[in-house]
């Protein structure tokens, strides 16, 4: 699809449904998105729009369900989805697309289930039998990336290690199924993977990638993996290491550098019901000088960020989830 | 196309390699002017030509001491067209942070080089192509490369000097992982990691071999490089089209012998010259530009 003309936007009489509209308009005759304006749909960029689109029009319309129709005929036999169409399956898509799917469906259906089956069956590759045996061989002091890698979560992509990033999506994704739709396993990934994050946390609050300490120097947190973390740490509002990061992601709350990292701290500061501002303003402003380069998943955080607060990202119980 | 046209020489059918190196004492003492002037005498084919720019944008940075400076791709862009490159772009697929626009705003790229949307290209959200790497080093099978660089005729790998906590440098070569992109990869590329990272630089540097290298060593990073080392004030920009003789150059003003490199040692039986005697050094000398920087302890032994 072509960019959006510069006569049709209307950036300077901000609305709520800009972004939205941004979206709308950004879709694919195929029924996903891009990661970029034009580009050939991919499956994050699709679930993210999908779950943009829905915190602000409430109920699944055409848009949507072609989209969702995109998002079934790509998953791969084994559940998962690829990053891209016919390459290697991720763990953080395939998290997206459950839940957008999960979201936008009245109940879940077969492909979140055998999609969250596929992840909780996917284990990262740092915890195998060759991982420690050559732990065991390393002297004390050549080990500089000091955590505990009994604790596992989920990589970017099978067979490399945990991060913070796609640990999270796949908890908020857990977390929104109901215990009888969740596998067996389930109960336990979420544990090891709360475990982990906390053990992932940085010195003074937030997180980066997923190296808190190396080789003695303390890792600097991102705003992307610390907001990412505290959502999915959400029902834990008092532990420390989420008040932590709390407290340094509204320190750099003043002083946004990106329209991601505005919308993602906006986002989540609500759903801690921490104070915010508006920040519709600064959002246009930054469409404004960058058109966000013209990346898809940053507007659908900043339709997120400006909408009512999705109900994926509310209070869910470990007993009932939220679907 | 850099992808059909990859060479893979083995040393004894390779001619020797040319390469500057130019003291500059600050990021505002003439770079353009000498950078310029380097082009010209080492005449990269760049006429008519659409010319990628890959720096190394790796986090945030309001120190300056991790990222490529602005000044020296505004110097390289204005020298490729000057020399008659048809397009010059900046393209990057950072590898810590996916908030790239956060990288491009600390740095005040725009200031540089002008509007993004036609200046610059975020290869973590390109449009990819799978491609079978030219040699098998690694575990990889194939490597997701992005459309935008498959089509550039000519691409110039434009690092910063700084010591790697993992491979012991990263340079020229090991600037490349930059173009594998996260929407494939992630965010780190952790494939590339498990895959082997010695032989993974290998693979991509043999599939899409650098048509061209300039190092920012005008101020580098020593210690616990890549991102959280200190700065090391160098004053030197290094330059050639031998991304392999230029990487073993810079190793030499950073006091480390390359053949130590483990993955400068396997990219010299394919892809360039490392031994001292096969690259011709243009401008000044490694002895009077060699300032040795401070290694972590599992790399010590790569000192000369």
């Amino acid at each position: 699809m072509a960019r959006i003309p510069p006569q049709e936007r209307d950036i300077h009489t901000p609305q709520s449904s800009f972004f939205p509209d941004l979206l709308r308009r950004a879709q694919n005759p195929d029924g996903g998105w891009g990661y970029r304006q034009g580009l050939q749909s991919t499956t994050e960029p699709t679930a993210w729009s999908i779950l943009a689109l829905l915190a602000h029009e409430g109920p699944p319309d055409k848009v949507i369900s072609s989209a969702c129709d995109w998002l079934r005929r790509t998953q791969t036999d084994e559940g998962a989805w690829p990053t891209s169409s016919g390459k290697d399956p991720g763990c953080w898509v395939t998290a997206l697309a459950c839940l957008a799917m999960a979201i936008a469906a009245e109940g879940p259906e077969g492909a979140v289930s055998r999609g969250t089956k596929w992840l909780c069956s996917t284990w990262p590759a740092e915890g195998n039998l060759l991982w420690r045996l050559r732990q065991l061989r390393q002297e004390k002091s050549e080990i500089f990336v000091h955590q505990d890698h009994s604790l596992r979560g989920w990589g970017w992509t099978p067979n490399t290690a945990s991060w913070v990033e796609p640990t999270a999506y796949v908890m908020i994704m857990l977390q929104n199924l109901p215990p009888q739709l969740r596998p067996p396993e389930a109960s336990r990934r979420l544990q090891l993977a709360e475990r982990m994050l906390y053990d992932r946390a940085c010195r003074g609050g937030g997180w980066n990638a997923g190296n808190p300490l190396v080789y003695g120097v303390p890792g600097v947190p991102r705003i992307g993996p610390t907001a990412w973390a505290l959502l999915a740490l959400r029902q834990h509002p008092e532990h420390s290491a989420v008040l932590e990061g709390l407290g340094w992601l509204e320190e750099h709350y003043q002083n946004p550098r990106s329209p991601a990292s505005l919308a993602l701290t906006q986002l989540c500061l609500k759903v801690f019901s921490r104070p915010t501002r508006p920040i519709e303003d600064a959002l246009c402003d930054f469409y404004g000088g960058s058109e966000f380069l013209r990346s898809t998943p940053v507007v659908a955080w900043a339709s997120l960020a400006l909408g009512e607060l999705p109900r994926w990202l509310g209070p869910s119980s470990p007993e009932k989830g939220v679907i | 196309m850099s992808y059909s046209n990859t060479r893979l020489v083995p040393p004894f059918h390779r001619s020797p390699s040319s390469v500057a190196i130019r003291a500059v004492a600050s990021y505002e003492a003439g770079v353009e002017a000498v950078l310029w002037e380097t082009l010209q005498e080492l005449g990269p084919p760049v006429r008519d030509k659409s010319v990628l720019l890959k720096p190394n944008f790796v986090e945030p940075d309001v120190e300056g001491t991790i990222n490529t400076h602005p000044v020296v791709i505004r110097a390289a862009r204005e020298a490729f067209l000057r020399l008659g490159a048809k397009t010059v772009i900046v393209a990057e697929g950072p590898g810590h942070e996916r908030d790239t626009e956060a990288i491009l705003e600390v740095l005040r790229l725009s200031d540089y080089v002008g509007p993004l949307d036609r200046s610059f290209v975020d290869l973590n959200t390109d449009e990819v192509s799978q491609v079978s790497p030219r040699t098998h080093a690694s575990k990889l099978k194939s490597l997701c490369l992005p459309k935008t660089v498959l089509a550039a005729d000519f691409v110039v790998s434009m690092p910063k000097m700084k010591t790697h906590h993992w491979v012991g440098v990263t340079l020229a070569l090991k600037n490349m992982f930059g173009i594998i992109p996260g929407n494939c990869y992630g965010w780190p590329k952790n494939v590339l990691h498990w895959a082997g990272l010695s032989q993974s630089i290998l693979d991509i540097n043999s599939t899409i071999r650098p048509d061209f290298a300039i190092v920012d060593g005008i101020v580098g990073m020593e210690g616990n490089g890549p991102i959280q080392g200190a700065p090391k004030a160098c004053g030197v920009l290094v330059a050639g089209s031998d991304p392999v003789s230029v990487d073993a150059t810079c190793a030499r003003i950073m006091g480390l012998r390359p053949e130590r490199i483990d993955y400068l040692r396997r990219a010299s039986l394919l892809l360039g010259n490392i031994e001292e005697a096969r690259i011709e050094q243009l401008g000044e000398t490694i002895g009077a530009t060699c300032k040795p920087f401070e290694m972590v302890p599992a790399f010590q032994e790569l000192r000369a």
